[in-house]
This record gives C-alpha cells, sequence and structure tokens, in this order.
C-alpha cells in the first residue's frame, strides 16, 4: 500500500520552517486538540438542534398526511354510501309500481347529487386517486342513464323498465362500486403508513445519543488533560441537549400515542360504522329485489343476511345502540320474507314499501339515521385530533433546534476558556 | 266448477299412492326411457348443449282427464294453490304491469283457467314463481313448481326430462330489427349481431342454421330488447308472440320476414306427474272449444291478426313405465 499523503508522520524530517512547525505543531499540542474538541462538541450540539427540526416537522407533514388521508377515505365511503342509497331508493320505489313516491324520487335524487359532487371533490383533492374517480364517474353516469329509462318504461307500464333497472344495478355493481373499493382500500393503506410514521418519528430522536457520546467523550478527554473534573460550558451544553432531546421524545411520543389513540378510537369507528352503513345499504336493495324476482330471488336474500350479519359484526365493536337498531330492522324483513315465503308476496310487498311508523322502512330509516349520525361525528373527532396534533410537533421541533443552538454556544465557550489558559 | 265429492282419505288415497310410487318408480328407470338411444347425461346444464333429439310426436300429449282423483291433482288442492313458474317481462305473455303489480298475459291467462278448475271457480289460486327462460327444465325436474306456463315449446329433448300438456298456441319464430331497416328476414342480417335468450330453441336455432350471424345471448328476452335499444346488437329473433310485445314497448322496432320455425307452446309439467298433465289438457279442451282460448287470444295477441282456429290437441302418448 503506498500512501501518497501521510501528514502525521512525525519526525526526521530535514528542517521545517518555524512557522510551519507552529501550525504543523498546533493540532499536536494540546490548545489545537482542544479546539478540535471544541468543534466536535459545537457539531454535537447543532446536531441535536437539526434533529429535533427534521424530526418536529417529519411527525408533523405525517399527521397532515393521516388527516388528508383520513379525509379522503371517509369521502370516498361516503360516496359509496350515496350511491348504495340511491340503489335501493330506485329498486324499492320499483317495487311500488309506475308512480314513484315524490320523497323517494326526492332521496334518489339527493344521493345522486351527493355522488357526483363527492366524486369531483375527491378527483381533486388526490391526484393519485383520479383515474379510478374517472372510471366511477364514468360508471355513475351509465348508471343514472339506466335508471331514467327504468324509470321512464316503467311509467309507460312497459316491462322492459325492470330489465334497465336490472342493468342499472349490475353496472353500479361491476364498474362503480368496485372502483371506489379500490380506491378505499389504497386510501386505508395510505392511512396506515401515514400513522406508522407518526408513530416511528420519535425514534429519530434517539440519533441524539450520539451527540451525547461525543459530549462524554470530549469531556472525558478534557477533564483527563486539564485535571479538572468539569468544564462547566460543556456539562451545561450536554444537559441541554440531553435534556431538549428527552422533552422533544416525550412530547413528539406523545403526539404519537394520542395519533395511535385516534387511529384505535375514532378512525376505527368511522371506518367501520361506514362499511356497515354502505353493508346495510346494499342489503336494503337485496330485499327489493329478492322481491323484485318474485320466487327466484334466493340468492339475494342469502347475501342480504351475509351483509347484514357483517354489518352487525362491524358495529358490535363500536356502538351497542346501532347494532339494536340494525337488529330491529332486521326482523322486521323478516317479517316480509315470512309474508313472502308464504305466498303472500303481494302483502310481502305492501309491508317493504310501507312508509308508516312501525314499517320495515321506518325501521331502515332509523338505523341509517343514526348510522349517519355517528359516522358523522367519529369523522369531526378524527379530523379534529388530527389537524391540532402537528402544529405542536413543529413547535417541539423549533424548540430543540433553540436548545441545540444554545448548547453549541455553551459549548465553544467552555472549551475557550480552556484555551485561553494555554495563551 | 267441478268439485270432487271424495274425501281425502280412504281409498283415492291408497289409490294415488301406488300410482303415485308407481309413476316415480318407472320414472326412475333410464332402461325404460322411450328412446334409449339418448342417455340423458345427469346434470344436462344448459338445454342448449343438450343432445338433438328426433322424433315427430313432439306435440302428442296424454289423454285429458278431467277428473280430480290422481295424487299431484289432490296434493295441489290439499295445499290450497297452484305454483306456477311464469315470466314477469314478457309483455302479451307473462308480465307484470308496473301499475298494478300484477303478473299477466296469454300465458298468465292459461293458469288462471286451470286454478279455476281446481279451486271451484277461483282463478287467483296461483302461486307466482318469475323464472328466466333457463330455469323453466330445471324447477320442473325439481318439483319446485307444479306448473311452467312460459312461451315453452314443445320439442324431443325437452320430453326426455319433463311433461308437455297439450299445444295451446302456434308461435312462429321471426326477427325484430329497427324501424329503418331494409332486412325483410334473418338472412339479410349476415354479419350482424342478433340476441337470443340462453337456453332456448330459439337461440339454438339462430347458432346451428344461421352461421353467418353473430348470436348475442342475453339471461332473458328482455334483456335482449334492452341491450337493442341500445344499439349493441342489430336485431332480436324470437318467437312472434315475444317480439309482438317487444313491437308494443318499442315504436321504433318492427317485426319481419316469414315465421322460421314453427313453435307449438305447451304447459310444462313434471314428468311424473301424468295425472295433473291429464287435467291440464282436459281445462285447455274446453276452453279451445267454448270461445275462450279465442277471446284471450283477441285480448292478448290481437296484434297479430284475428284469432285463429285453436292448435288441435295430439293426444295417445303412453305415460313411462
Amino acid at each position: 500500500m503506498t500512501q501518497t499523503i501521510a501528514p502525521p508522520q512525525p519526525a526526521p524530517l530535514p528542517v521545517p520552517s518555524v512557522a510551519a512547525t507552529k501550525r504543523r505543531g498546533a493540532l499536536s499540542r494540546t490548545p489545537g486538540r482542544m479546539r478540535l474538541a471544541g468543534v466536535v462538541a459545537v457539531l454535537a450540539s447543532l446536531a441535536v438542534g437539526v434533529l429535533g427540526v427534521q424530526t418536529g416537522q417529519a411527525q408533523s407533514k405525517a399527521l397532515a398526511s393521516a388527516e388528508a388521508d383520513t379525509r379522503q377515505l371517509v369521502g370516498i365511503q361516503d360516496v359509496r354510501n350515496d350511491l348504495v342509497v340511491a340503489d335501493a331508493t330506485a329498486t324499492n320505489a320499483f317495487l311500488v309500481g309506475g308512480l314513484e313516491p315524490p320523497a323517494q324520487r326526492a332521496t334518489y335524487d339527493e344521493a345522486i347529487a351527493s355522488a357526483a359532487n363527492g366524486l369531483a371533490r375527491l378527483a381533486g383533492s388526490n391526484e393519485a386517486d383520479a383515474e379510478l374517480l374517472g372510471k366511477a364517474t364514468a360508471g355513475l353516469t351509465t348508471y343514472t342513464g339506466l335508471v331514467e329509462q327504468a324509470r321512464a318504461n316503467n311509467r309507460q307500464g312497459f316491462p322492459v323498465g325492470a330489465a334497465y333497472l336490472d342493468q342499472a344495478s349490475t353496472v353500479l355493481r361491476s364498474d362503480v362500486l368496485p372502483e371506489l373499493d379500490t380506491l378505499v382500500q389504497t386510501n386505508a393503506d395510505r392511512v396506515d403508513s401515514s400513522f406508522d410514521a407518526v408513530s416511528a418519528t420519535p425514534w429519530l430522536l434517539a440519533l441524539g445519543l450520539v451527540s451525547l457520546v461525543a459530549f462524554v467523550v470530549v469531556q472525558t478527554w478534557l477533564a483527563r488533560r486539564t485535571h479538572r473534573r468539569l468544564n462547566s460550558g460543556l456539562f451545561w451544553a450536554t444537559i441541554l441537549a440531553l435534556a431538549a432531546s428527552v422533552a422533544g421524545a416525550f412530547v413528539l411520543g406523545t403526539t404519537a400515542a394520542s395519533a395511535s389513540d385516534v387511529r384505535d378510537g375514532s378512525y376505527a369507528d368511522t371506518v367501520a360504522v361506514s362499511k356497515a352503513y354502505s353493508l346495510a345499504n346494499d342489503a336494503k336493495s337485496m330485499e327489493s329485489f329478492t322481491l323484485i324476482k318474485r320466487g327466484s330471488g334466493q340468492a339475494y336474500e342469502e347475501t342480504f343476511q351475509s351483509e347484514t350479519a357483517q354489518a352487525r359484526e362491524l358495529l358490535a365493536g363500536v356502538d351497542d345502540a346501532l347494532v339494536q337498531s340494525l337488529d330491529a330492522w332486521t326482523a322486521k324483513h323478516a317479517e316480509i320474507r315470512e309474508k313472502d315465503d308464504a305466498g303472500q308476496w303481494d302483502e310481502a310487498v305492501a309491508l317493504a314499501i310501507s312508509t308508516e311508523p312501525d314499517s320495515p322502512n321506518a325501521a331502515f330509516d332509523a338505523f341509517t339515521t343514526a348510522a349517519s349520525e355517528s359516522l358523522q361525528a367519529s369523522a369531526a373527532a378524527t379530523q379534529e385530533a388530527l389537524s391540532g396534533a402537528g402544529s405542536s410537533a413543529v413547535l417541539v421541533g423549533w424548540l430543540i433546534l433553540a436548545a441545540g443552538l444554545l448548547a453549541a454556544v455553551l459549548s465553544w465557550r467552555g472549551i475557550s476558556k480552556r484555551v485561553e489558559e494555554y495563551r | 266448477m267441478r268439485r270432487t265429492p271424495l274425501g281425502r282419505r280412504g281409498l283415492p288415497a291408497i289409490v294415488a299412492l301406488a300410482v303415485g310410487a308407481l309413476v316415480v318408480l318407472t320414472g326412475c328407470d333410464p332402461s325404460t326411457t322411450p328412446d334409449p338411444q339418448v342417455t340423458a347425461t345427469p346434470e344436462p346444464t344448459p338445454a342448449a348443449a343438450a343432445p338433438v333429439v328426433e322424433c315427430d310426436d313432439a306435440t302428442t300429449s296424454y289423454a285429458p282427464d278431467p277428473g280430480l282423483t290422481g295424487s299431484t291433482v289432490q296434493a295441489i288442492q290439499a295445499r290450497g294453490s297452484l305454483t306456477v313458474g311464469v315470466s314477469a317481462d314478457t309483455l302479451l305473455m307473462g308480465s307484470r304491469d308496473p301499475l298494478t303489480g300484477q303478473i299477466e298475459g296469454f300465458d298468465i291467462d292459461v293458469l288462471h283457467l286451470v286454478s279455476a278448475a281446481l279451486f271451484g271457480g277461483d282463478p287467483n289460486r296461483l302461486q307466482f314463481r318469475v323464472i328466466t327462460s333457463g330455469q323453466r327444465l330445471d324447477v320442473l325436474k325439481n318439483h319446485e313448481v307444479d306448473l311452467v306456463a312460459r312461451t315453452f315449446t314443445m320439442n324431443c329433448a325437452r320430453w326426455q326430462d319433463i311433461a308437455f300438456s297439450a299445444e295451446y298456441l302456434q308461435a312462429g319464430q321471426k326477427v325484430l330489427v329497427t324501424r329503418d331497416s331494409t332486412a325483410t328476414s334473418i338472412d339479410d342480417l349476415a354479419g350482424q349481431r342478433v340476441c337470443a335468450p340462453e337456453s332456448t330453441t330459439t337461440l339454438e336455432r339462430l347458432k346451428d342454421d344461421y352461421p353467418e350471424v353473430t348470436a348475442v345471448s342475453a339471461p332473458t328476452h328482455t334483456q335482449c330488447l334492452v341491450l337493442f335499444q341500445e344499439g349493441r346488437v342489430d336485431g332480436i329473433t324470437g318467437d312472434d308472440t315475444v317480439l309482438a310485445g317487444f313491437a308494443a314497448q318499442d315504436p321504433y322496432a318492427k317485426v319481419v320476414g316469414d315465421a322460421l320455425s314453427s313453435e307449438p307452446y305447451g304447459v310444462g309439467v313434471a314428468a311424473d306427474q301424468v295425472d295433473l298433465v291429464r287435467f291440464v289438457n282436459a281445462v285447455l279442451d274446453r276452453a279451445k272449444a267454448d270461445g275462450t282460448w279465442a277471446a284471450m287470444y283477441d285480448r292478448w295477441l290481437h296484434a297479430l291478426g284475428p284469432a285463429p282456429v285453436p292448435p288441435a290437441s295430439v293426444y295417445g302418448r303412453v305415460p313411462p313405465r
């Protein structure tokens, strides 16, 4: 191995100039080494500060994206819910016959308008989702077109209307809902990774340990060299850096913990209730289709049963009142099935389309109203909890930076005093 | 209406049981099938895949018997209602009126006649089960319904699995095209897309006899009309009875050409319920004779012209044993 440069080679070199000897000696002698130690201490202090700022920013960003992604996720679920509400209304209205009740028509129109608005808003708020949302929007256009054709034919007493309604539901379930389900999944994944980042960032501060080790090494060396136990500047710098790191880790850790509470609490509730709401509405369409198919709707009833069972499971961990409300509705549904299975199709239909206070529709409305209220409350709680947390993380970051700068000044001054003694 | 004075116990019941058992037994024995060269596949999935069965007695049914003593007839009377497989979207033949919610049409009126004969004049003891064309054979084979009246063409392949009443309507396969189409028959539709429902003789004939036409299938005939209105097919082929219902729903459609085939409609009955076939035949014969049939034709199918002479009932089939 050949060495081209060998600076620390001591010794039998031919007559170095006095100045050069001085400079070279600077590092080999104590004051020079002390200055080097000072630089190390200053860098260690600054590193703590920069790390603090970076960590604070990173956590704040993670919180912000968790907030944005949960909002997007809830928004997509809202659209999905609007669509199943629209479909459940359209199919139930179809059972009524040609003359659709105005209230049901209004519910359908409202749900479709809300879904269309929601799709446009969601496409604007996250570009990554825009393509699938575009497909869903195209599917929605086809869907509404088919429902209108079903309606027009129905109004004229043409049985082809039923075929259009059938096709509309197929389009909804094959072209629109799957796209939205994919989006729900990707956004749920994004939310998860944002939450993971929020909890992971406080660990970044552990890197500050490297700085603390540097402080200790510098001070031990200094103590041995100067035969004095403590250098007050370096001592306080160390304490400051340590305190800032620990306090920062504590605050950011607390934020992470409360974010994780949101994740397991209001966010999990939002997702669960939203899914249950969607399932219940889809089941409602199935109830109507079971009757429309008149005797050949067994598959629809099976879907109804599995969907309501899933919804019940989702709600069980969240809100017992909602579970009871769901049960009250499925009990009413059982009455419809009982009539239909006993061959009283007309009575079953009459029950299914009734809007009397004790009817299945009323029980269903009671459930959906309670579920959407719970949904709004937990979504709002999630947003609120996440939006405040980011700013405190940023503040903590800046405070750590300030502490780091102060520690840098203190350590430089501490070292300077010792260097002075050699003059 | 005729009402049996006999009780539901005693000798008639024993006879009924014996007959029923006999029918079940013989029905299960493949060696006694009238046409032994066709070993019916255990589960012939769609009827379209079933082997082509040649015979010359597709419209031959069991001789009529208006008596109410058969085991099946007795069981239906005891149950209090007749379960029937129908279409709810074939305008004129069997469709649900969106305004009233009632299922009505020519096929449905035939069933009302049977109900009236079974239940002392009450035509409404019907338990409707809405089925697709593809389900017709299965619901009978599984005894899920008593009768199927759903534009059901009598043919030899189907006789392998089920029984039919005597012919009650003579339909013919035609083609429906847009009003401005220059096609005058299905031959002019070479290279174009023509729709027919799954598991029907219509689709089979379209595929077999007109290979140059692109056959498109749909779950029900009315789904074909949806495809037609959406411009996804250029024409629909089907029985003139069904197409007349489509033309009534779509002023931009017309039915063209001569009948490609003759489609004798029969009421489908489970193969082992010969007494019910005989009973239905008696009901049909009476309707054909006393003008009820002509009145039904005029009510539903006047678009096809004035009521023709009702199709003659052909009897002489011997129950398999």
